[in-house]
């Protein structure tokens, strides 16, 4: 009688727990089962498909890859002279890369894998009271040795740029009209888009130069799509 | 009684040791070169690409007094800044580095050593052919230490 007093609270403590971590996730292993049968070390990075309106959202949006690539644990080439190169054999626009190029990216670089991205979202929305900015992007790894894809992930982030600070009234709203405009204006997409490949990259799998390596088949993730607001 | 309580509080652990995902990483010290790099994207002056330049060096020099690897690409990516300044031996010897750190990178080196070779200025005459040769275009005299244009 007296155990029973004593488990009945711990029980319900381990169901707290349990339910604690549970809900709506998936272990990186079911998610990407490819990328622990290939185990890729080294990454190349494509020059993103662009599909805003923005033209210099790929450029700048190359300078934020290479870091979140590291910290998981790849090779990740250099991009700065990846992209000359591949500028210098007209593979700058990677809406045309096809299969038959994986086996060169292969040849010539090395790359076990190759990271397609595709920007969905580089833009500004300013409706005279509201404004945001959002990045979003869509990523697929895929094999050079099998054209799999090993891994694929999307993101977005949208930075709320709404003005809420000064006191009421008719002047008031003027000022944060103003406010709201100029943070629109002036946010900028860069720190945002390295937000975004956090987001993204954490549910990759991790390479040789993670500690983790191999042993986070089970960690659990939360499915593609994540949308963040702040 | 004290053994059953004991074995819970294991199992407890084991439990809360399942959900918190281990958030160590790699160490890199990597500086700020994501917003030195956008600088030189958005303004390509001499100004901002020296200072690229010395970061990239700052980056090489402070993870060797930390004890960290250099981060991937850094080494390659300053040599070929210095290729592109006709400092042929020099960049060389940092593809090298580029190697020795990351045995990953071999063919890539081995491919833009060639070019290297055989295009002591400038970057724009690389080819990939068939995926295996680069082949030299034309533009060797062109001026050094100027980045591309966006």
């Amino acid at each position: 009688m007296r155990n029973k007093a004593v488990f009945l609270p711990i029980f319900i403590f381990l169901i707290v727990l349990i339910s604690a971590c549970a809900p709506t996730k998936i272990a990186k292993k079911d998610a990407f089962p490819e990328m622990y049968n290939e185990r890729p070390l080294s990454i190349l990075v494509l020059p993103p498909i662009n599909v805003t309106t923005a033209a210099d959202a790929k450029e700048y949006y190359l300078t934020t890859i290479a870091e979140p690539i590291s910290y998981a644990g790849y090779y990740i080439f250099p991009i700065e002279v990846t992209s000359d190169i591949l500028k210098s054999v007209g593979l700058f626009d990677t809406e045309i890369v096809s299969e038959l190029h994986l086996q060169k990216f292969k040849e010539f670089f090395g790359a076990d894998a190759v990271l397609f991205v595709k920007i969905v979202k580089w833009d500004t929305n300013y409706a005279v009271l509201a404004g945001n900015v959002t990045v979003g992007v869509e990523c697929v790894l895929k094999s050079t040795t099998t054209s799999k894809n090993l891994w694929q992930y999307d993101g977005i982030v949208v930075v709320d740029t709404t003005s809420r600070s000064s006191g009421g009234g008719l002047f008031g709203l003027v000022v944060n009209v103003v406010a709201t405009a100029i943070a629109t204006a002036k946010t900028d997409y860069v720190p945002i888009a390295r937000r975004v490949n956090y987001l993204v990259i954490r549910s990759m799998p991790y390479g040789k130069y993670h500690p983790g390596f191999n042993i986070d088949r089970d960690v659990e993730i939360l499915p593609r799509k994540i949308r963040t607001h702040k | 009684m004290k053994t059953v309580i004991s074995l819970l509080a294991v199992f407890v652990f084991t439990l809360l040791a399942g959900c918190i995902t281990p958030h160590n990483r790699p160490t890199y010290i990597w500086q700020n070169y994501s917003s030195s790099l956008y600088n030189l994207k958005k303004t390509p002056t001499d100004t901002n690409l020296k200072n690229h330049k010395e970061l990239l060096l700052n980056i090489i020099e402070e993870s060797k007094k930390e004890n960290c690897r250099v981060p991937p690409g850094v080494y390659c990516e300053y040599g070929y800044l210095l290729l592109k300044d006709g400092q042929k031996e020099e960049a060389l010897r940092y593809f090298d580095l580029e190697e020795q750190t990351y045995p990953e990178s071999k063919i890539f080196i081995k491919n833009l050593k060639a070019y290297a070779t055989k295009n002591t200025n400038k970057n724009d005459a690389a080819k990939i052919d068939d995926g295996k040769q680069i082949e030299e275009n034309k533009g060797n005299d062109n001026k050094p230490g100027k980045t591309e244009g966006n």
